[in-house]
């Protein structure tokens, strides 16, 4: 092969790689410059001087910031746990039990998960403010699994498929009951796909909007991205404190999708392309 | 026989039991809000329930029919649909090509596709308005310091140019996921497809035009279903990025619904509109899983 080619193909990747990561960079630089360096003409591109001083402020002036990322963990592990135990027992009962109905049920799983979040809003917020789930933490988590679950259970059936099917056989001849099997035969088998799903709804999670924004009215409660969003206000706008808060909320989704890259690439592709 | 008819039916009865948390989640969060705001939507009622509901008809779709936010709302949702789409799926096709040849620095490439997928969009829009910001915004420092332009542009100032804005921050974010699907279609198609090709002396675009492109349709068909069911329910992005200004010029439909409902707090009128969205999305669904079923 000769070089040109080459040549046009490492500069396509450079560019789509300078292309990805260049509003992170911005984000960040902005974050590391004092008040006067964001609000200059011309544009300072590297900080001058380069300071934490926003990031300081942040820990002492406005620890809400703080708060919303915790809120948005407190949510996002919640509803992680309950998705993945929920969804995984329906995920091992539609594709391994050989239960009647599961083709259709299947379907239907399938396709309220592309009812849009704003058509449930009128409703969920009346039923939560009726039920006082409004504000809570466990609202929240409730509505976030009810809106990844369908995911989780696809997700999941379709690893467990991949699992021979001797295995339970064998345990069942040993006397073994359904939820000794799961737990003890098929969850340690299927950990890649748990590590995998469970990643991406985490993201799901922590990135979800409309639903956090209604559900959680009062301002300690907000998660990061609602609570940043909603930070400025009226007539100001912050930059400094905003690119610095964002730059702390999307540590922890960007540093999970560096980490595991190859199980979240895996978990978003399966099954949409065969 | 009969030990094994005692086992069937206790499979049958242990599996239902597995998949009944899911269905009451999923008929509490997801079922039963869509069917009370159709009820909602023909009502009229108060949100804490102290004026009790009172059937009303069409009243809010008639009136939804005479309100030109309302068009004008499911307008710029539509256009920004039909325009981030098909750039969203050049790229993506571009992207995923790239990704499937062999180079050094692919650890550092498949970052670089997931990491604008990962990032909130909500957070996300925050970081290009303040790019777009017209006083000291990094798009406006380029485009005057290379001569680009000759004076300051209002990104999200303009009606057109907001509408564009958005779309780039849109497709900036969203190619990446259209990559990702098109990518592992890519990666199914039989090497020695290629191989046989290569015999009959194909050319490298006739490969495409003549393999590839024919064995990727059902994983473009997937991709260009699911992002058109996001696109057209667009809602943080506007939010964060422009709050649907300037003029309403890109509000889109679930950030109009949203308006209603909960800052003009017109509970049933807001649900007439929610209603129409979810007519719209659930229809494009069901397409979808028409579409997969087809393929297997």
């Amino acid at each position: 092969m000769s070089n040109r080619p080459r040549i046009i193909l490492y500069s396509l990747v450079g560019l789509s790689v300078v292309i990805s990561f260049f509003p992170i960079v911005w984000l960040v630089l902005t974050s590391l410059k004092n008040t006067a360096g964001i609000y200059s003409w011309p544009v300072q591109y590297w900080p001058d001087p380069l300071t934490f001083q926003n990031y300081w402020s942040i820990f002492t002036e406005t620890p809400e910031l703080l708060r919303y990322v915790l809120n948005s963990f407190i949510v996002g592990v919640g509803c992680t746990i309950l998705t993945l135990s929920v969804g995984g027992l329906a995920g091992y009962a539609l594709s391994r039990l050989r239960m009647r109905f599961a083709g259709v049920m299947m379907v239907i799983i399938l396709s309220v998960s592309m009812f849009p979040p704003i058509a449930l809003l009128p409703a969920l917020f009346q039923t939560f403010l009726n039920l006082g789930l409004l504000n809570s933490f466990t609202g929240l988590i409730l509505a976030h699994t009810g809106l990844f679950l369908p995911y989780t259970v696809w997700m999941l059936a379709s690893y467990f498929r991949t699992l021979p099917v001797e295995i339970e056989e064998a345990a069942r001849l040993d006397g073994m009951g359904f939820l000794r099997i799961f737990f003890s035969i098929i969850l340690p088998l299927s950990w890649p796909g748990f590590v995998a799903t469970g990643l991406i709804v985490f993201i799901f999670s922590w990135n979800e909007f409309p639903l956090s924004l209604v559900l959680m009215t009062q301002d300690a409660m907000r998660t990061a991205p609602v609570g940043i969003s909603l930070y400025p206000g009226e007539f100001a706008f912050p930059w400094e404190t905003i690119s610095t808060a964002t730059v702390i909320a999307i540590i922890p989704v960007l540093v999970i999708t560096a980490i595991f890259q190859k199980q979240i690439l895996g978990g978003l592709t399966a099954g949409s392309g065969k | 026989m009969n030990a094994f008819n005692t086992l069937e039916r206790r499979t049958q009865f242990v599996g239902i039991g597995f998949v009944t948390p899911t269905f009451l989640v999923i008929a509490l969060i997801l079922v039963y809000p869509v069917v009370q705001s159709i009820v909602l939507s023909v009502g009229q009622s108060s949100v804490d329930g102290f004026e009790p509901y009172q059937f009303v008809g069409l009243e809010h779709y008639a009136a939804l029919m005479e309100d030109d936010r309302f068009w004008r709302s499911l307008s710029v949702t539509l256009i920004f649909t039909a325009i981030s789409i098909p750039l969203e799926l050049m790229i993506g096709v571009g992207l995923a090509l790239l990704m499937n040849e062999s180079f050094h620095g692919k650890g550092l490439a498949r970052l670089a596709v997931l990491f604008p997928w990962a990032l909130p969009t909500a957070l996300n829009a925050l970081i290009w308005r303040w790019m777009y910001n017209a006083d000291y915004g990094l798009f406006n420092a380029i485009g005057l310091e290379s001569g680009l332009v000759s004076e300051p542009v209002n990104w999200l100032g303009d009606e057109t140019l907001a509408m564009a804005s958005m779309v780039i921050v849109s497709v900036w974010k969203t190619s990446s996921f259209m990559a990702l699907i098109i990518l592992a279609g890519l990666q199914s198609i039989p090497r020695d497809l290629y191989e046989a090709g290569r015999m009959d002396g194909m050319s490298r675009w006739q490969e495409f035009r003549e393999i590839t492109l024919p064995l990727l349709k059902g994983s473009i068909m997937v991709a260009l279903i699911i992002r058109s069911m996001d696109a057209l329910r667009t809602f943080e992005l506007p939010f964060s990025l422009t709050d649907g200004g300037p003029d309403s010029a890109t509000e889109t439909l679930s950030l109009y619904a949203y308006k209603v409902i909960f800052e003009f707090v017109e509970f049933n009128a807001g649900s007439a509109i929610v209603v129409v969205q979810f007519a719209v999305i659930f229809s494009l669904s069901l397409l979808y899983i028409f579409t997969l079923r087809n393929k297997d």
